[in-house]
């Protein structure tokens, strides 16, 4: 333990600055992963397990993207959009099936693909660990902002994820597909006796979930290393901010991601041996005082 | 595979049509003995064969995937030519390699399956940490001639509640690494006046241990220097935003890492964009490996680093076509991994022609102390010290890195004599000796 | 929240008083079984089978006694490896520290579980359904990060070193590859014979109707929490044993052995063997044991060939296999019977 570190970086501002900043980058993409959990959650009723993998699928998509055309841009399409390619043909071809089944067999079939879609990888890619490399717009000197340092890709990066979760809030509160799929949520029968069409909503749900996922391993390509099986560690710490946020809440997911990532950045000052253990400390705190999660809907 | 498991049990529900509601037990008892037959049939052990089998469980999956495939390919590369040779003793070299998964109790498993089923007759460890550490408790256990090729931990072979007489490491260690780059260290300290530093190292026994050792050395040969941030991510961990920014705040004069592959390229890109290196000085001693040298597409001039594999250090022709032959045949460069292996490949080669045997035993006998002609060696060989069975000698250095190839234009060589002091020093302290 | 499939798991039948011949002919199954395992050191001379064995009988108790709380109490664990991580720490630190003998080492692992799986089921067994698996998870984690943090005590990542003596007791040599055995398949009997005993009883048929319907339970007066908590109890204490038998067999506890990979392989076997049957578990670890070790063998390709078998299972048979033998065998008793 070092709390004199800690306690001497809260009085400065240039300090909580910089590793305020810091658990923002942690948590942004953190939240990108566990917002499409949450919405997969709460429509499909599916704990995705295989989800950590279409984080992995986007990095290494936008890998090639970028190997292709040299435009970071054309790779993030690439990670999103090959995510939530392989995410539909997923869905529509196994998941599809286990609607509705006990939720072990879901996460047996889901488990099944965090295998075959590591391997698939592996054969692909390769089994060495890859660097895409920063585009070279952003290697530029980091901003200086009160004192603490913000680079500017760091920037990009929370933008893009702060403009989804607005773009998610307004779309699911606003749109007509948004009051569909909350509907769906809701009573996916009554749903379909409307005569909308359930399968074409939880393929999109899906797709979409992947490809937050994907948008996810696309940004953090740049500076993450990718290896197979990457995925995992992010699904994990995904699961924590879902469940801490409540499974099926986007607010939830958010505040969940940024209170995992400032634990992440005070609590290496802090605790810089135990900084995971905290993770999970809180995710029981929370749970036993909520089991539902901080905004999830109670069990009735 | 499938389609016969599947029928099992329907063949057992026959055996039972006379049974009433006790079913459960029934079927599992006969499903129990018919388990057994099945299964029975390919684990019946061979007897000693022309050839003789070389087992090897390593890690072939997951995030360390290329531990495994570069040891491998290392070990194929040197085994062919033993056999071009003649083989070991006369005995033609036959390699069974396996995944534990990095599991060590797969990693338990498969070895004591190498030799009990598959009739290995000696096992090389390809495995690391945990995993290694259960190899070694098998060939305690069985017996078995084992060498370990991946696993730096140094209490492995330096404590001495480890010390079994068929169990040999040729890796290089991380105290071996550490006296090496203290001394390299504290010579730029001093020159430039560095005098505060900062560590961040994977929190594992290895990143631990390494960075405690290279910290007493940079002490012990420049005493004004002090540690003023430790940093331990957790290995495999995919983002170190929170300990970059931590290390920016203490702002120290140099950072020492023991973060290693992917971790280690990781770490440079997300230090990269808050313009760390040019901040201060950084010992990476796990940079100068082709896998973190030629991925890093942004590699900042200048990292000090301790040699892992390059073909240019040592200098020599040897070194250089080894480098050539591995690269021409896999597409790709060795790894740290690759020269250990190929090299513990050397020394069984090289005993069993001393010996004129390929049995355990006597292969054990002539190891212990063994030197042998190696292109890794600081001299042009290499030794398996007697006293812990654990390599020496090989070639070690530090240099600084360059975005391009060869990388580390100029390593300054490792002193052994000045090593093998302070490693027996280190050794006493810690209640080795 | 997806439903458990209700009707389709062990025993939904009103408990009836059990004659107490049905425990006599557990008794003598489990002796017949026992003599059975014993025998087969004498009939093949293979090794490794008796290494297939002794994991079998450490995955088996792990796996059976998750059945406990998946299959007959509806308590979906995601954080059982952790008892099995305890079981293989507690017994390797107190026979490499504590100097006792090996029946001492067992007694003490099984007490210091038991207090264990106390403090973390009063919190855990509040909990439903999804949620309860999540905080066995997050607990499971928690103990993980302890064991590498808390290096002086466990060796961090580098586990318990320098291999786990195995003293001599009651004329028993541990050291010797064939009483290890012997050994391990008799904590594996009793330990399923126990476990049959507390599924049998009414206790047992009090889970089984908290799992069908926990509120209707409480209203006749039943104790849902402390009857939960009792099964979490003794789900783990089974666990903790298959984790003294892993540390025996590698001779030293790993951290592996409390990551949240074993738990997920428990509930795997379970799947795979199914969960309305007693011996549905023992059947799952046998199979994961031949594919795992098969598909080592053969390929490099591990998870390619272990996904699709999980595949086969989950979307083609669509129940573990214990419970497709069953089905197909009322099936055919129907149609045997119609005929006649």
């Amino acid at each position: 333990m070092d709390l004199d570190a800690l306690i001497g970086c809260l009085g400065s501002s240039a300090c909580v600055v910089t590793q305020t900043t810091s658990g923002l980058i942690i948590g942004m993409l953190l939240f990108l992963v566990a917002v499409g959990l949450t919405l997969i959650f709460g429509v499909l009723k599916i704990v995705n397990f295989s989800h950590g993998a279409f984080y992995m699928f986007g990095a290494y998509f936008a890998l090639t993207g970028y190997q292709l055309t040299g435009s970071f841009v054309v790779a993030l399409l690439f990670g999103a959009i090959g995510a939530a390619l392989i995410g539909l043909i997923f869905e529509r071809v196994f998941i599809s099936r286990v609607y509705g089944r006990d939720v072990l067999m879901q996460l047996l079939v889901c488990y099944a693909f965090v295998l075959i879609f590591d391997d698939t990888v592996k054969l692909i890619w390769g089994a060495e660990f890859k660097s895409m490399g920063m585009p070279e717009a952003f290697q530029v000197p980091p901003w200086f902002i009160a004192g603490g340092v913000v680079p500017p890709f760091y920037i990009l990066l929370i933008s893009v994820a702060l403009a989804v979760a607005a773009l998610l809030g307004i779309g699911l509160a606003r749109s007509r597909l948004g009051k569909v799929i909350r509907a769906a949520a809701h009573n996916p029968d009554m749903v379909s006796a409307l005569g909308i069409n359930t399968a074409l909503i939880y393929g999109s749900v899906f797709a979409l979930g992947c490809a937050l996922a994907g948008l996810a391993g696309a940004l953090a390509a740049p500076v993450r290393s990718m290896t197979p099986g990457m995925g995992f560690s992010v699904l994990i710490e995904s699961f924590i901010v879902t469940v801490i946020g409540g499974m099926g809440s986007i607010l939830g997911a958010l505040i969940g991601a940024l209170l995992i990532g400032l634990i992440r950045s005070f609590g290496s000052l802090g605790f810089p041996l135990f900084t995971d253990g905290l993770m999970y400390l809180f995710m029981v705190i929370v749970l036993v005082a909520r089991p539902t999660g901080l905004f999830g809907k109670d069990v009735a | 595979m499938i389609s016969e498991r599947g029928r099992v049990p329907v063949e057992e529900g026959k055996m039972t049509k006379t049974g009433k509601p006790g079913i459960n037990r029934r079927t599992t008892l006969a499903l129990m003995g018919a388990g057994a037959f099945t299964v029975a049939s390919p684990w019946v052990a061979r007897a000693q064969a022309k050839t003789i089998k070389i087992g090897m469980p390593t890690i072939l999956s997951g995030r360390v995937a290329q531990l495994g495939t570069s040891s491998r390919n290392a070990v194929m590369l040197e085994v062919e030519k033993v056999n071009a040779a003649g083989g070991l003793a006369g005995r033609q070299i036959e390699m069974v390699v396996r995944d534990s998964k990095g599991q060590p109790q797969e990693a338990a498993r498969i070895a004591r399956e190498l030799v009990n089923t598959d009739g290995c007759e000696i096992i090389l460890d390809g495995e690391a940490s945990s995993g290694s550490f259960a190899v070694h408790e098998v060939a305690r256990d069985i017996g078995v001639l084992c060498i370990h090729t991946c696993s730096e931990a140094s209490s492995l072979t330096a404590d001495p509640k480890q010390h079994i007489p068929n169990a040999f490491r040729c890796v290089r260690q991380g105290i071996h690494d550490s006296i090496a780059g203290g001394s390299y260290a504290a010579n730029i300290a001093k020159a430039k006046g560095l005098k505060k530093w900062a560590t961040c190292s994977p929190d594992y026994a290895y990143g631990r241990d390494t960075t405690a050792e290279f910290v007493t050395y940079l002490k012990h040969f420049a005493p004004d220097v002090e540690i003023i941030s430790e940093n331990w991510p957790k290995l495999f961990q995919p983002d170190y935003t929170e300990t970059v920014t931590k290390i920016l705040q203490a702002k120290p004069q140099a950072l020492y890492s023991a973060l290693w592959g992917g971790d280690l390229t990781s770490y440079i890109d997300q230090a990269n964009i808050y313009a760390m290196f040019t901040q201060m000085e950084v010992f990476a001693v796990n940079m100068a490996d082709y896998t973190a040298l030629t991925v890093v597409k942004n590699l900042p001039k200048g990292i000090h680093s301790g040699n892992r594999y390059i073909k240019t250090y040592p200098a020599t022709a040897e070194n250089a076509a080894w480098g050539d032959a591995y690269k021409a045949k896999y597409k790709e460069y060795p790894t740290n991994w690759s020269w250990q292996n190929a090299t513990a490949v050397m020394f069984l080669s090289e005993a069993a022609k001393k010996a004129n045997s390929t049995d355990g035993k006597k292969l054990a006998e002539v190891l212990t102390g063994l030197t042998i002609k190696c292109p890794f060696g600081a001299d042009g060989t290499v030794t398996m010290r007697g006293e812990d069975r654990t390599l020496v000698g090989y070639a070690i250095g530090w240099g600084t890195t360059i975005p391009n190839e060869p990388y580390v234009p100029e390593v300054k060589s490792g002193d052994w004599k000045q090593i093998f002091a302070l490693e027996a020093e280190w050794k006493k302290s810690k209640g080795y000796t | 929240m997806s439903e458990l499939n209700v009707e389709n798991r062990a025993g939904a039948v009103p408990y009836v008083a059990r004659p107490r011949r049905a425990a006599a002919i557990d008794v003598v199954a489990a002796v017949v079984a026992f003599a059975i395992l014993a025998a087969l050191p004498f009939l093949f001379d293979s090794k490794a089978l008796l290494d297939f064995v002794i994991r079998c009988a450490a995955f088996g108790l792990f796996a059976t006694s998750l059945n406990l709380l998946v299959g007959y109490t509806g308590l979906i664990s995601f954080g059982h490896g952790m008892f099995f991580g305890l079981g293989a720490y507690g017994f390797g630190l107190l026979m490499q520290r504590a100097n006792v003998s090996i029946p001492v080492a067992m007694v003490c692992t099984l007490a210091i579980t038991a207090v264990a799986a106390v403090v973390i089921g009063a919190i855990c067994v509040r909990l439903k359904e999804i949620y309860f698996a999540f905080v066995t998870l997050a607990f499971q984690m928690l103990i993980h990060s302890v064991i590498l943090s808390w290096q002086s005590l466990t060796g961090g990542d580098q586990g318990l070193r320098g291999g786990i003596k195995r003293p001599v007791f009651w004329g028993i040599d541990l050291t010797n590859h064939v009483q290890l055995y012997i050994f391990s398949c008799a904590l594996l009997v009793i330990g399923l014979l126990l476990m049959r005993q507390i599924a049998q009883s009414p206790f047992g048929y009090t889970l089984r109707m908290i799992r069908d319907n926990a509120t209707r339970a409480s209203f006749i007066g039943i104790n849902v929490w402390r009857a939960k908590l009792t099964v979490f109890v003794l789900a783990a204490l089974f666990a903790s044993a298959g984790g003294m038998i892993m540390s025996l067999f590698v001779s030293g506890a790993y951290p592996e052995f409390a990551y949240w990979t074993i738990s997920g392989e428990g509930i795997f076997i379970n799947m795979l063997g199914g969960v309305t049957t007693f011996l549905g578990p023992m059947v799952g670890t046998v199979i994961l044991l031949i594919l795992n070790d098969t598909a080592t063998r053969l390929t490099e390709h591990y998870g390619l060939v272990l996904g699709i078998v999980i595949l086969f299972f989950a979307l083609g048979l669509r129940k573990g296999l214990m419970d497709f033998a069953v089905d197909w065998y009322r099936a055919w008793r129907d149609k045997a019977k119609e005929q006649s």
